[in-house]
């Protein structure tokens, strides 16, 4: 395609009334020599658009530098297909915290304009992956009550489903309920368990394929393309799905574990789902004797946020608790009922059944259990009660019922952590943890499960992207993702279904999935140079990249979610994307003008996230906070995709330093990306040699996490790193 | 450790506590209330006390004294558990506790009881009166030729002396659980200091204008104050002899004024309780006992009775005069004997005795850290 460039200037919103527009026209029409370069007072404006429009067709305009407000803003209106676009941010990140008709103000929009300019020149148009025999079905994986709920959503939104079972019956844990807690007012009724009426539904939908007593044998390919193997008494079936919704749920914690609160040492000491069990036979009689049961204890928390157990809530077993409280009070409202708990989680409409045991008559009791002692089948609890403040002893009881706490089924199995190779371990950056536990068996490089987050579970961004899990393609829902009660996992089951069906449409179009949705990029890999590193295979957060034999990479383009942390990693860079490569932003980096050292202005070069970063840098914009003129801004899609030889070049030019700005990482990350910044700040850690080599101090490299909502921190951020490289001293490399 | 009874909430349910097992803890209540304090803190404390089924550290508090009904916890209760009520509830509890005939309990718990007991004094006392009553004279109204002043003065002191002695008793009974091991050692000094507390308290009831709806105050007042007067008039009248005669002075005697002022002040203060209760728009009336209205009913006859024996007094009507002085008589005897040493009543003796306790233990715990200074000086010395 052969290019015509034209950059408007856009000189609204006061951007016309700080700037030297000329001057800034001319570093177009002059320095770079752009055929076309036209301002307006109002080009987001009907007439502004139309300019454009004119341009691209009369003059056969097709690769548009638009130097006005932030890409985050009018994208739709500045929208034309088939031309290569690229955004100047005159408005939030120049005019609107920079003092107006000021020299640095002028160099700071000129700069960017210079730096819009080169983007531009070397972009390409994107040319969407056109993958083939794409498939649209879902599959889901638990025939419980999530995945019983995807299934049936995503055949009414029309998609064919494949439901895999291990259990000879649908149903899963709910099942085995007796009765569950009102889901209509007054809330305080106990109403019958419905998921038959759904186990129907499925089993009799000819657009849903039940395997059930089935196990996944193994699954390869990438989203619109895996490829599923079944194994179903003894006999593999084959299917071909586009995306996957994992919801195998949660198991009872072990209670076996729990001798401190007498499981296993007193027959009366049970599990809240044998005493559903009970509920289901219609009587409650003592496992040691037969005798009917007058008095129950409820032990909440059983083995939950305890450290030595689960250390987490399992949201669920207060109402449960409840629930079982009502079983015995409207069998025998003499019944003496004890509530044991920690903390009483019945929030929303699960007061009114609170306050209903309350009203029954049930004792509740906050604190810590001390101990349980039995005495010819009779049990007593001893509790140190924190709002009397001392230990209490209850009467002696027929039954003792432990609420045990959910343990994801992904928890479950040998722990994988993944590794590059044997050599060279204290270099890697930290590890995901893969957990076998043969549930989805992927052909993937970087293990057979998906990753888990915190205590096993499948979750991937609960801030930001419920459902997402680590693996694109496959949302996981249900308790397998976080604990949760029944209404929360039938909207959790919806909500993944629709992202299952969105990444099976998104695919076909050869676009990103979120949070890339509009991207049609993808990372392209010029083999011929390729060392067999293995950096792009470990490093991809998402495990898009397999590996041959000979450790040459494969990549996947529909498993990409088009972040370029490969781009970043890789040390022989030929990675690349059609709008989005290292040379594109190197040259970005090169166009800035860096003045001489007895000019005494500095410089500092921002690596801004696209996702928080530079919104917040917005932010600090829009709220006319002033930043230091001495920062160029480049926005990054991730921080992972930072290459190292972008920071060589900066400091090469002259530039006195580098501030990487990105998300969140550790425990609670916030990157888009997942494990983008946390790369970054990895491989930061490895530039302080390469600094030393050039003879600079390491100080002249920073990264700071930042999110949205630290806005007003950001001028005090750039403030601190320049006076700290005003300590340091100019870039020895000035002017060479 | 303390054990948990699951059976006393059940138990206090009669004394009108009905409410407890909604409440959560919050502490609302304790923090809105104008008369709880570092040292006393309730309600919450007593509803888990409750909950919990406490008996001995109930039997042992005086905090259910200290509380004056105000109504402002229940307002604010976000479980609607009625904190006030149980603090009603424990007192109706506390003085069948310190009641050692058992009669009291009887009271509070059994609708027989109630009614036989009141029945019983009833009409034992029309009974009395019309078989040791005079001559009706009925040309004109000479009361002490029908209730001869002899016989009614000495019979009044016995049964006095008799209600004295068995709310005494049970104030003693009070200070034993009240005090604890506090009492030990307190030198009668310091009994004799603090009286003014006592005092203060019994005449005026002072504590009550530290809730925030001072009107409460007045129309209490009103009928202590009616009380007070009418029981020193009667008193009086064993000398004076102008009220059992049978030559009532003029109208401006000072007496009948006296008297005057009780009557309307019970009676006004009587009937706008009966509505309040009847309407139960304040959080006080709500809930009513059956005692409650044992002592409303009762006391307003009374009232109204002797009002209107005097009315037809004046107006020289003999025989309805004689015969509504009976029923006066009939009505102030379970009145007073039910009322003053086993029910409701008492609360005039536990009220002020309690604050007067409340001050002997603050004296004793300040007598101990004194004696506990001066020895550790002595070590140290």
């Amino acid at each position: 395609m052969d290019k015509k460039l034209a950059v408007y200037i856009c000189t609204g919103c006061g951007i016309g009334d700080a700037l030297d527009i000329d001057a800034l026209s001319k570093v177009a029409t002059k320095e770079y020599k752009v055929p076309v370069c036209k301002s307006h007072p109002f080009l987001c404006g009907a007439e502004g658009v139309e300019l454009i429009k004119q341009d691209m067709e009369g003059e056969g305009v097709n690769t548009i530098v638009i130097a006005a407000c932030s890409m985050r803003v009018n994208y739709d209106v500045f929208s034309f297909p088939n031309a290569i676009m690229e955004r100047v941010n005159l408005r939030e990140q120049c005019v609107w915290c920079h003092p107006a008709n000021d020299e640095d103000t002028q160099m700071l929009a000129e700069d960017s304009l210079r730096m819009g300019i080169v983007k531009a020149q070397q972009s390409s148009l994107p040319e969407p992956f056109q993958a083939e025999n794409l498939s649209k079905t879902v599959l889901v994986v638990g025939g419980g009550l999530a995945g019983l709920t995807a299934a049936a959503e995503a055949t009414r939104a029309g998609y064919k489903t494949v439901l895999v079972e291990k259990n000879p019956s649908l149903g899963g844990w709910v099942t085995r309920l007796y009765k569950q807690v009102g889901s209509k007012p007054p809330y305080s009724e106990l109403e019958d368990v419905g998921i038959s009426q759904l186990i129907k539904e499925v089993e009799g939908n000819s657009n849903i394929t039940v395997y059930k007593g089935a196990q996944i044998e193994k699954i390869s390919g990438a989203p619109g393309m895996f490829d599923v193997q079944i194994k179903q008494n003894g006999n593999l079936a084959t299917e071909r799905v586009g995306s996957i919704v994992l919801a195998t749920g949660a198991v009872a914690y072990d209670a076996t574990k729990l001798s401190h609160l007498g499981f296993g040492q007193y027959p009366n000491v049970i599990t809240g789902e044998m005493f559903e069990e009970m509920a289901a036979r219609g009587e409650f009689k003592r496992p040691s004797d037969g005798k009917e049961v007058k008095s129950v204890a409820f032990i909440l928390c059983a083995g939950s946020r305890d450290k030595e157990h689960l250390p987490y809530c399992s949201a669920i077993c207060c109402t449960e608790s409840l629930k079982q409280a009502l079983y015995v009070k409207e069998k025998d409202p003499e019944a003496t009922v004890y509530i044991f708990y920690k903390d009483m989680r019945a929030a929303g409409n699960y007061e009114f059944l609170y306050q209903r045991v309350q009203k029954e008559g049930a004792l509740f009791f906050r604190g810590e259990v001390a101990g349980i002692e039995e005495d010819g089948g009779n049990l007593v609890v001893e509790f140190d009660d924190v709002l009397v403040g001392d230990r209490i002893r209850t009467e002696p009881v027929d039954l003792v019922v432990l609420a045990t706490g959910m343990v994801p089924t992904t928890a479950i199995g040998e722990r994988l952590i993944v590794q590059a190779d044997e050599q060279g371990k204290e270099s890697e950056p930290p590890a995901d943890e893969i957990i076998k536990s043969n549930i989805l068996n992927l052909e993937y490089r970087q293990g057979p499960e998906v990753p888990t987050l915190k205590y096993g579970f499948a979750d991937s961004h609960f801030i930001c992207f419920p459902y997402e899990t680590r693996r694109t393609g496959i949302y996981a829902a249900g308790s397998v993702r976080a604990p949760m009660d029944i209404p929360s996992t039938i909207k959790d089951a919806t909500g993944a279904a629709l992202k299952a069906i969105q990444c099976i449409e998104l695919t076909a179009q050869g676009s990103a999935v979120h949070p890339r949705v509009w991207d049609l990029s993808y990372p392209e890999f010029f083999m011929q140079r390729c060392t067999q590193c293995k950096r792009c295979t470990v490093e991809c957060p998402f495990g898009a990249i397999n590996e041959d034999e000979k450790a040459n990479p494969l990549p996947n383009p529909t498993r990409c979610r088009r972040c370029g942390t490969c781009m970043g990693a890789c040390p022989e860079r030929i990675i690349s994307f059609k709008n989005y490569s290292v040379p594109m932003i190197g040259g970005m980096v090169k166009a800035i003008e860096v003045p001489e050292e007895d000019e005494e202005k500095p410089r500092i070069l921002v690596f801004a996230c696209e996702n928080d970063a530079y919104p917040a840098l917005d932010m600090a914009g829009i709220n006319r906070l002033t930043i230091s003129p001495w920062v160029r801004i480049i926005p990054v899609r991730c921080l992972g995709s930072m290459n190292l030889i972008w920071i060589a070049d900066a400091l090469s030019k002259g530039i006195d330093g580098i501030l990487l700005l990105g998300c969140k990482h550790g425990d609670d990350y916030q990157c888009h990306f997942v494990k983008g910044s946390e790369l970054a700040s990895y491989r930061l850690s490895k530039i302080s040699e390469t600094l030393n080599r050039l003879a600079l101090e390491s100080d002249r490299v920073r990264m700071e996490q930042v999110s949205i909502m630290d806005y007003d921190r950001i001028p005090q951020i750039i403030e601190d790193f320049a006076s700290r490289l005003e300590e340091v001293g100019p870039n020895p490399y000035k002017g060479f | 450790m303390i054990k948990v009874n699951p059976h006393f909430a059940k138990k206090l349910q009669k004394f009108g506590a009905k409410t407890v097992s909604q409440c959560f803890s919050c502490g609302t209540c304790t923090a809105v209330c104008s008369l709880a304090s570092d040292d006393q803190q309730f309600p919450r404390r007593f509803m888990r006390y409750v909950q919990l089924g406490l008996e001995d550290k109930i039997k042992h508090s005086v905090e259910p004294w200290l509380c004056y009904y105000c109504g402002d916890c229940q307002k604010n209760c976000p479980r609607k558990a009625d904190p006030g009520e149980l603090m009603m509830a424990l007192r109706r509890y506390l003085t069948s506790v310190y009641d050692w005939t058992g009669l009291s309990r009887k009271l509070y718990t059994s609708m027989a009881w109630k009614v036989f007991s009141v029945g019983l004094l009833f009409f034992a006392t029309l009974a009395v009166v019309y078989s040791f009553s005079g001559e009706m004279v009925t040309e004109r109204v000479e009361l002490e030729t029908f209730a001869p002043a002899h016989i009614v003065h000495p019979v009044g002191y016995v049964f006095g002396a008799v209600l004295a002695f068995l709310l005494l008793s049970n104030v003693y009974r009070m200070y034993r659980l009240v005090m604890g091991p506090h009492a030990a050692g307190i030198p009668l000094s310091v009994y004799i200091q603090e009286l003014g507390t006592l005092i203060l308290h019994f005449a005026t009831q002072a504590r009550m204008r530290l809730c925030k709806n001072k009107s409460r105050w007045l129309r209490h007042f009103l009928i202590m104050s009616g009380y007070f007067v009418a029981f020193m008039l009667v008193n009086i009248d064993v000398v004076t002899r102008w009220s059992l005669t049978n030559e009532p002075p003029m109208w401006w005697h000072p007496g009948k004024l006296l008297w005057s002022y009780a009557s309307i002040a019970m009676l006004y203060a009587t009937t706008e309780a009966i509505i309040g209760r009847l309407s139960k728009k304040e959080p006080i009336h709500q809930y009513s006992h059956s005692t409650d209205w044992m002592f409303l009913i009762l006391l307003w006859f009374t009232v109204f009775t002797g009002l209107l024996m005097r009315i037809f007094m004046e107006l020289g009507m003999p025989v309805p005069t004689y015969h509504t002085f009976a029923l006066h008589l009939a009505f102030t005897v379970p009145l007073l004997g039910l009322e003053v040493p086993f029910t409701k009543w008492s609360h005039l003796a536990y009220r002020p005795f309690a604050l007067y306790f409340v001050r002997l233990k603050e004296r004793a715990l300040e007598m101990q850290q004194t004696r506990g200074e001066a020895s550790q000086a002595e070590v140290s010395g």
